[in-house]
This record gives structure tokens, C-alpha cells and sequence, in this order.
């Protein structure tokens, strides 16, 4: 079996899950004897050779920025867009050869999707690992992205969703037939344990989507009860500024801190020395970063929609917008050492399940269906 | 002859209210933590779809074949305590039930707790006493048969019931204690003169787990099949030992549950060498066969058929020593009012939300759960012990 792959990034240059999950199960599949070649726009970050036989990474085209989600800066954005589609057309131009389907992902990679398959006649399998509405956090999704997506929901011969939130997000909003999509949940190389400190950590995009805002009023109202605990928010994004704003207001500017982009080390290191993470999304399709916790040891927290909390048990849920519980949450993993240590044991031992082999499994189920 | 000695536990937990740390502390000396709302809701409910229709049925099968079917019950003082704030005819029932001389009560603790597991056996004591003073004021009757929670054993509880004047106890027959040996006999503890009945798991949970299971073999199960089979079994004594809410709450009306149980009895006694006793009559009538040894507690719970349902992983250990820890204290110190409540807490169910036991136990236990996971049971259970802890010192 040979498949085209379309992705948009690839460590280590990424951005969110996808990256994360191209890469594991590019890798998975090759393994398992797919031929697999991942196109990608070139960067000044070279992917180089991927060190397995039946996976070549193929770059194209000269593409400088990388915002997952949409810019706030106009000019920016502008570029952002203009690129994309440059990048689809060239990859249209350069995928030729023998294959058997092409495998895109997400609107980023949708329209290249569609023509190929048109452009060779076979089949199309689509990951939608975001919608529009989750990126915009439910708030004025822009109609723009959402056409394409429906296009490419539509022409995709079967697509592969990343939780069955998100399956019932493409069912709903884009009106797809529910018999046409398969649910895939994601999957995580282990971090490892570190020493821990008590820090509660929130770790991804500073975007409307990823709801730190909330993490913070939960950190406040935690320091009255903890007031030697410590908060971590990690990553950068267009809200930084105003989160930054909004825990000077709240008077917890010294309890946390903002470290902005870390390296993927960097992101290693703070998910084995912290002792909570709390992931709490207003839209979240998997969220694979509750993996990377959990696999370093770290209990998490995480959004009840989120799709890793449809699929992983050892795990706290709560409402984004329940702060309250989120800090009852928090405080009882800070004074409760059973909770905490029956947590990180059971999470750990349930990861067993999330692997990339398992993942690459079930892609291969999908690809024999539209065969 | 081979007797069938059919027994159905009877219990509804005190389910706690929502209450997070923020809560600890904060209510000074009233505290309210049971969820009187919820446990009002989900009484009359399994009030309606197992109680009242399955008592009367009893009733009628007892009547129908004049006191040749024969039962007996347990309940427990939590669930008693329901029935007469929330719904007396359901005591009613009990009670003309027991009227008809075909149904025994076993003795239990009145809280349904793990008191029998505790260090010494002093609260143990109390909350059997206590329990034999609901039944007497219930059913003017003194119990001879003691049964502890979800059939907790060890030779020490044995032990312990000897002393305390019972003729028998009843626990799970599991080959942990049996080996080779049937469950279907009567059998000793190596240290007291009283008499074991153990549990025939096989053919209780035929009824109680695998009656509407599609994937089993012996579905459909009818009563004539199921008497069929209990007329080949050798011994004396088939022990049918099942949670009463299987009727018409666990396995639904429609999975023709009743049906199954209004043929038992007529099919039973179609086979010549089948009759029904109560768990008195059993001890009365027939003679151990052997000795049981069990240093190490068993249970009829779970695959493991020991007590990690309860005491399993970190968190069950941390409630179950803070909830030891609390009861030294308040015995000094002798206020009736907290006592009780932490009586109240004692309640196995608390314990067994925590449980974190994965697979097929896991869906049992989420199913009996009113929390979201067993993290959430424990922040709840453990947040209210702490702030109990408060009041006390």
C-alpha cells in the first residue's frame, strides 16, 4: 500500500496536535509496511530523513509562517492565507506517482485533497483533527474556513476523526453522513517522571480556543487556600498580552509565570517537574497534550468536552467554565497524596493503550474500507 | 433432598452531597452531608420498579404454595431508615411478608459498613446490636443467622458471631477457602462451633449478573432450565444468595425477570428431591461437612471475591484509616449527634465509588456510582471526613 500524504508540519517544527500526530503515525505506518510519502511546505527547519525506509518526507514549495490558527494582524494574516493556498497548489503540481489514496489533514491541507483526488482518481481520506468552531472557541466562526471544510467532509471518501466530540461536530455542523466517519483517538510517546515541584501547569496555544483565562481565576481562587503554590503558563499566542493584563489585575502576577515558546525540551522538562496539569479547553478535539502530561507523571485536569476525556479514565474532568471546581480540583491533588499518586500510577498504566502502533492500526482499517 | 436456600440482601446507601474543599470548615456545627434529594429520588424509584412489586409477588407465591417457598432477607438499618421517612408501605410489605412464617431475617451491621475489618471489634459489636434492636422492634424477632457486609469473612469475624450467640454465618463460596470442595454442604470455622453457609456463586450469579446476558450460553434462562439444573447438583444445600434490587432494578421488567421468578417455585417442586428452606432451617437441619480456615478476608465482591473492592488502591486506604482515626476521637469524646453521622459515613458504598479496579468490574462499579469517576468519589468522601475531623478537635 502506498499513500500520499499531505500534512502542514512535522517536528520539529510544530505548532499543535497535528504536527504531533503526523509524525507518530507516519512513522507507525511505515513500520507496519505503508509506503508512505508526507508532503509538507519547506521550512528553514529541514525535516531531513526520517531514518525508515517506506517513509520519505517530501518539502515543497518555500513557506515561512506558521500560525495554526488564524492571525489577529491582518497583514499577517494575508500572508498566512496566501500561503496556504500556495502550498495546495504546489503540492497538486508535485504529487505524482503510484498511489493508492491520499491522506490529508485538517483545512490546511483540504483543497490540495480534493483536486488529487480528482487530478488521479482515487480515494481521500481526511483528518479533521480541529473544526472552525473549535478554533474560534464557538465565537463567531468564520464562514470561510467552514466552506472549505464542508468541501473537503463532502469529496473525502471516508474521514477520520480525532473523538467522537469532534465526529458529532461534523455530523451536526457540517451535516456529514455519521456512517462515513470513523473515531480514531490520539496517542503519545511517554515523557518520563521527573523530580516534582508544586506547580499546576497550563502548557499550549494562548488562544480564545485553549480557555487559560479560566486557568487563571482558578489559580486565584486556589492561592487563597495554597498560597505557596506556584502556576506555570506555558506557550505564547495572540492572548498573551491580555492574560498577562489579567493576572496583574487579579493580584497573582508573582505566583505565576508566563515562560512564552518553549523548545520541545524545554516542554519536556516543565511537564516532569510540575505536579498538576490542567487543560481547560472551550473546544477541544483530542488534546493530546493531556497525554504528554499524564506520561510524565503529572495528574491532569482536563475539559469534560475535551476529546481525551472521552477516552482516557484516569483522569479529573470539569467544566471550563467551573472554576470553582477546577480549583476544589487543583487543591485536592495539592493536599491529597493518595489522589495524587493513584492518578499518576492508573494514568500511567492506562497509556498503555494510547500508543501510535494502535493508532496506525486502525488508519490502515480505514484505508482497506476505501479500497 | 436438596434444599434451596434462597436469601436477598437489602440495602440502599446514604449518598453525600457535593461538597469541596472550600466547604471544610466553613458550616459550623450542623453539618449536612448526605444528598437527602438524591437518595429520596433513587429510593422510590428502585422503590417502585424492585420493592413493592417484587415483596408482592413474594407474598403470592409464598400464599400460592402454602409456606413450601421458602426465603429470607436482610436489610439494612440505612435502608430502613429510608422506608420510614420516605415510604412505610414498603416496611409494611416486609413485615406481612414475615408474617407468614415462611421468610427469616438475617442479622447484619446496621450500617452496611466495614466495621468487621477495623483493628478491634468494638463498633463491630455495636452495629450488629444495634441491628438486632431494628429487627426486634420491626419484626419482634431475634435473627440466628448473621451475614456481613457483601459477605465479609475472616476466621476472626467468625470468631467474633460465635461469641455473640449466632448459629450461623453465611459468606462466598469461592475456591480461595473451598479447593476441591462443594459449597453446597455446610461447613465449620477452624475456631467456633458455628456453622458456615456458603454462597453457590455459579448459579446465584446466573440470576443476578448473567440473566439477560446474550452472550451467554445459558440464555434464555426460564425457571424450568434453571430447575433443571439445581436438581442435578449434589449436597445439601444450594445457597442462592443475590442483591434484591436484581428484580425489576439491575435486570428490568422487560428482561422477564419476574416471569422467571413467579415459575421458580411450581418448577423447583416438581423435582421430588428439591425443596426450599429458610437460612434457620438450613443450620437446624443439616451437619457440617468439613472445616473452613480463612485468615485473609473474602467477599462475595467482585472477580476478586476478597475486599480490595473497598480497600483496592491509595485513596480507600487513606478514607478508610482517616475514618478510624476520627472514630477514636469522637468515642472520647461522646457526642451522639457526630457519632452517628460518622456512622453514617461508615457505609461501604463510600469506599466502593473509589474503587479503581479497571475491566469488567469497572463497569459494574460505574454503574452503582453517582460520581463521575472514583477521583471525584474520593475528593467528595475525603473533603467531608476532613471537615467532620474539624469538628471534633
Amino acid at each position: 500500500m502506498k499513500v500520499a500524504m499531505i500534512g502542514w508540519e512535522y517536528p520539529p517544527f510544530k505548532a499543535g496536535g497535528l504536527g504531533t500526530h503526523c509524525y507518530g503515525l507516519t512513522r507507525s505506518l511505515a513500520d507496519k509496511n505503508v509506503k508512505v510519502d508526507f508532503y509538507m511546505p519547506k521550512t528553514k527547519h529541514s525535516a531531513g530523513n526520517s531514518g525508515k525506509k517506506n517513509l520519505v518526507i517530501k518539502e515543497v514549495g518555500e513557506t515561512e509562517i506558521f500560525p495554526y490558527d488564524r492571525p489577529e494582524d491582518k497583514e499577517l494574516a494575508g500572508q498566512f492565507f496566501e500561503s496556504v493556498y500556495r502550498y495546495n497548489d504546489l503540492v497538486v503540481e508535485k504529487v505524482k506517482g503510484n498511489y493508492d489514496l491520499i491522506h490529508c489533514h485538517d483545512w490546511l491541507t483540504m483543497k490540495a485533497g480534493v483536486a488529487l483526488k480528482e487530478k488521479l482518481g482515487i480515494p481521500l481520506v481526511l483528518s479533521v483533527h480541529s473544526t472552525e468552531y473549535d478554533r474560534s472557541g464557538w465565537i463567531c466562526p468564520n464562514d470561510w474556513f467552514i466552506n472549505i471544510e464542508r468541501e473537503g467532509m463532502e469529496k473525502a471518501d471516508r474521514i477520520i476523526a480525532v473523538s467522537h466530540f469532534t465526529k458529532g461536530v461534523i455530523v451536526d455542523k457540517y451535516g456529514i453522513n455519521p456512517d462515513k466517519i470513523s473515531v480514531v483517538h490520539n496517542a503519545v510517546y511517554p515523557i518520563g517522571e521527573g523530580e516534582k515541584q508544586e506547580i499546576v501547569l497550563f502548557l499550549g496555544r494562548l488562544t480564545i480556543q485553549k480557555g487559560a483565562e479560566f486557568f487563571l481565576r482558578a489559580a486565584k481562587k486556589v492561592l487563597e487556600y495554597e498560597p505557596d503554590s506556584r502556576f506555570v503558563v506555558a506557550g505564547t499566542g495572540d492572548m498573551l498580552p491580555r492574560l498577562i493584563n489579567q493576572a496583574v489585575d487579579m493580584g497573582i502576577s508573582s505566583k505565576v509565570i508566563f515562560t512564552g515558546l518553549l523548545t520541545e525540551e524545554e516542554v519536556r522538562h516543565i511537564y516532569r517537574i510540575s505536579n498538576v496539569y490542567v487543560m481547560p479547553s472551550v473546544s477541544e478535539p483530542f488534546g493530546i497534550t493531556a497525554l504528554e502530561a499524564v506520561s510524565a507523571g503529572t495528574p491532569t485536569i482536563a475539559s469534560k468536552t475535551a476529546g481525551f476525556s472521552e477516552a482516557f479514565q484516569n483522569c479529573l474532568r470539569v467544566d471550563f467554565w467551573d472554576t470553582d471546581e477546577m480549583a476544589n480540583k487543583i487543591i485536592s491533588l495539592l493536599r491529597y497524596d493518595p489522589l495524587h499518586k493513584t492518578l499518576a500510577t492508573e494514568g500511567k498504566r492506562e497509556l498503555d493503550l494510547f500508543t501510535w502502533d494502535r493508532v496506525a492500526e486502525k488508519t490502515i482499517d480505514v484505508y482497506n474500507r476505501v479500497m | 433432598m436438596t434444599s434451596i436456600c434462597m436469601y436477598f440482601e437489602v440495602h440502599q446507601p446514604m449518598r453525600l452531597n457535593r461538597f469541596s474543599v472550600f466547604n471544610i470548615g466553613s458550616d459550623a456545627d450542623a453539618p449536612n452531608y448526605f444528598n437527602n434529594k438524591l437518595n429520596h429520588e433513587i429510593f422510590e424509584k428502585v422503590a417502585k420498579k424492585c420493592y413493592l412489586p417484587t415483596n408482592n409477588l413474594l407474598l403470592n407465591l409464598i400464599n400460592e404454595f402454602d409456606g413450601k417457598f421458602r426465603i429470607s432477607f436482610s436489610l439494612t438499618g440505612t435502608f430502613v431508615e429510608y422506608c420510614e421517612r420516605f415510604m412505610p408501605s414498603v416496611i409494611d410489605s416486609f413485615k406481612k411478608l414475615f408474617a407468614t412464617g415462611a421468610v427469616d431475617m438475617i442479622e447484619e451491621t446496621y450500617f452496611h459498613s466495614l466495621s468487621g475489618l477495623y483493628d478491634d471489634l468494638d463498633e463491630f459489636e455495636e452495629q450488629v446490636m444495634m441491628h438486632r434492636q431494628m429487627i426486634k422492634r420491626l419484626f419482634n424477632y431475634d435473627p440466628k443467622i448473621f451475614r456481613n457486609t457483601e459477605a465479609i469473612y475472616d476466621n476472626r469475624i467468625a470468631k467474633k458471631i460465635g461469641e455473640m450467640g449466632y448459629k450461623g454465618i453465611i459468606t462466598e463460596g469461592t475456591e480461595k477457602i473451598l479447593g476441591w470442595r462443594s459449597p453446597n454442604y455446610l461447613y465449620r470455622p477452624i475456631n467456633s462451633d458455628i456453622k458456615v453457609l456458603l454462597r453457590n456463586y455459579s448459579l446465584s450469579d446466573d440470576i443476578g449478573f448473567r440473566f439477560s446476558s446474550r452472550h451467554w450460553p445459558g440464555f434464555p434462562l426460564t425457571a424450568d432450565k434453571y430447575a433443571h439444573w439445581m436438581s442435578r447438583c449434589e449436597g445439601d444445600l444450594i445457597n442462592l444468595f443475590i442483591d434484591y434490587e436484581t428484580f425489576g432494578e439491575h435486570q428490568w421488567t422487560e428482561t422477564g425477570i419476574f416471569d422467571f421468578l413467579s415459575h421458580l417455585p411450581n418448577e423447583a417442586l416438581k423435582h421430588e428431591q428439591l425443596d426450599f428452606v429458610t437460612v434457620s432451617e438450613a443450620v437446624d437441619r443439616y451437619q457440617p461437612v468439613g472445616e473452613i480456615d480463612v485468615p485473609w478476608a473474602i467477599s462475595w465482591a467482585d472477580a476478586d471475591r476478597d475486599v480490595s473492592t473497598w480497600l483496592g488502591n491509595d485513596m480507600q486506604f487513606a478514607c478508610f484509616n482517616e475514618l478510624k482515626d476520627i472514630g477514636k476521637k469522637l468515642k472520647k469524646r461522646g457526642d451522639e449527634e457526630l457519632l452517628n453521622v460518622w456512622r453514617r459515613l461508615q457505609t461501604s458504598d463510600h469506599l466502593y465509588y473509589v474503587s479503581t479496579k479497571g475491566l469488567e468490574d469497572g463497569n459494574v462499579h460505574a454503574y452503582f456510582s453517582h460520581y463521575d469517576s472514583p477521583y471525584d468519589g474520593f475528593i467528595n468522601y475525603m473533603n467531608v471526613l476532613q471537615d467532620l475531623k474539624q469538628k471534633i478537635s
